[in-house]
């Protein structure tokens, strides 16, 4: 008996050495490691090396998203705030648009400063963004516009973490209580450089 | 009634209304507050409405000399995804409060006319049906407070 358990105690361990509990839900088994092309805040195109050294919360929206954006990235600021500065100035927040047509770098660059420096705004092509939209499963669609040509984006809302390493960690939805949030934020943070 | 007694209580009136203090018959918005974004991207207004009255109010919109256009929206969520939509209309029946409240109900305020700034004050109209509209001076807030 005691042949036929050891292996999967030794499975155990290993699981629990490797696997984090996160309050949010777990996605390190489903989703694919940080890897992109887009444009940054200054126009030039960069990729997820440019971001390597940093957990990162990655999040889609729009700038001319007057409500759930500038919520989400409200509260993550709030918990960012919280932490220390050591565990903070461990953690970006990058903000893809999915609206290339109207947030161009320098309104992406005015939109993130808005929040803090942890913030970070990407853009890029039509083709760019899907690709990243894709690799994550995020999708987006444009309404109709109005009458003066404005028009709503439909986008997923999750904020998705990544690690230092690229690795995919949690992903926290809008309803997620701040405490479970924060709690994984923290915990992110102090993961990062231990690899 | 004497002439001076009137008029006092007609002003002190003016001014309570004024001040954005309501009586408790009547209609009544409490933390309005707009979220400024930067540049031209849209603010959003959000508010607390109590209809202090014996029978139902409808919201039907708001305007602002301030923007150039102010929508009721309301943010919705299916399957993951997030959406908006535009609100024609909003009932709020006797007693009841109704709130505008981050990543529900908001005021989208586009084509902003004049400068704004964190601390400053703006008069945004609330337009009831069958009612006078409502003047209320919200706060303007820094997107990072809320």
């Amino acid at each position: 008996m005691s042949r036929l358990l050891f292996p999967l105690f030794v499975a155990m361990i290993l699981a629990g050495c490797t696997g984090e509990d996160w309050r949010t839900q777990d996605v390190s088994d489903v989703l694919p490691p940080l890897d992109f092309e887009l444009v940054n805040e200054s126009g030039k195109t960069v990729t997820e090396q440019d971001y390597a050294g940093k957990a990162t919360l990655l999040f889609f929206g729009y700038t001319h998203c007057p409500d759930v954006c500038p919520t989400t990235l409200a509260r993550l600021r709030a918990i960012l705030q919280q932490l220390d500065s050591t565990l903070r100035d461990r953690i970006q927040v990058l903000f893809v648009s999915v609206d290339p047509k109207r947030d161009t770098p320098e309104s992406l660059s005015i939109y993130t400063d808005a929040f803090g420096p942890e913030f970070i705004g990407l853009t890029g092509t039509k083709a760019q963004i899907d690709d990243i939209a894709n690799r994550y499963r995020v999708s987006y669609s444009y309404d109709e516009p109005d009458e003066s040509g404005n028009y709503n984006v439909s986008h997923s809302s999750a904020v998705l973490a990544f690690d230092d390493q690229g690795h995919p960690t949690f992903m926290a939805i809008q309803s997620e209580p701040n405490e479970a949030v924060k709690a994984d934020v923290t915990k992110l943070a102090k993961m990062v450089g231990k690899h | 009634m004497y002439p001076f007694f009137r008029s006092l209580l007609v002003g002190v009136s003016a001014l309570l209304l004024s001040t954005g203090l309501a009586f408790a018959s009547d209609v009544a918005v409490s933390n309005p507050k707009v979220r400024l974004m930067p540049g031209d991207i849209p603010s959003a207004g959000y508010f607390k409405l109590h209809n202090g009255t014996n029978e139902t109010i409808k919201l039907v919109g708001a305007r602002s000399d301030a923007f150039g256009m102010v929508h009721m929206h309301m943010s919705m969520k299916k399957d993951g995804m997030a959406h908006m939509k535009a609100v024609p209309e909003i009932d709020v029946a006797a007693g009841e409060d109704f709130e505008f409240a981050p990543s529900g109900y908001h005021l989208m305020l586009m084509k902003r006319s004049a400068p704004l700034k964190v601390g400053d004050e703006v008069v945004i109209t609330l337009e009831f049906e069958g009612r006078d509209p409502m003047p209320v001076s919200f706060k303007v807030v820094s997107p990072a407070a809320m």
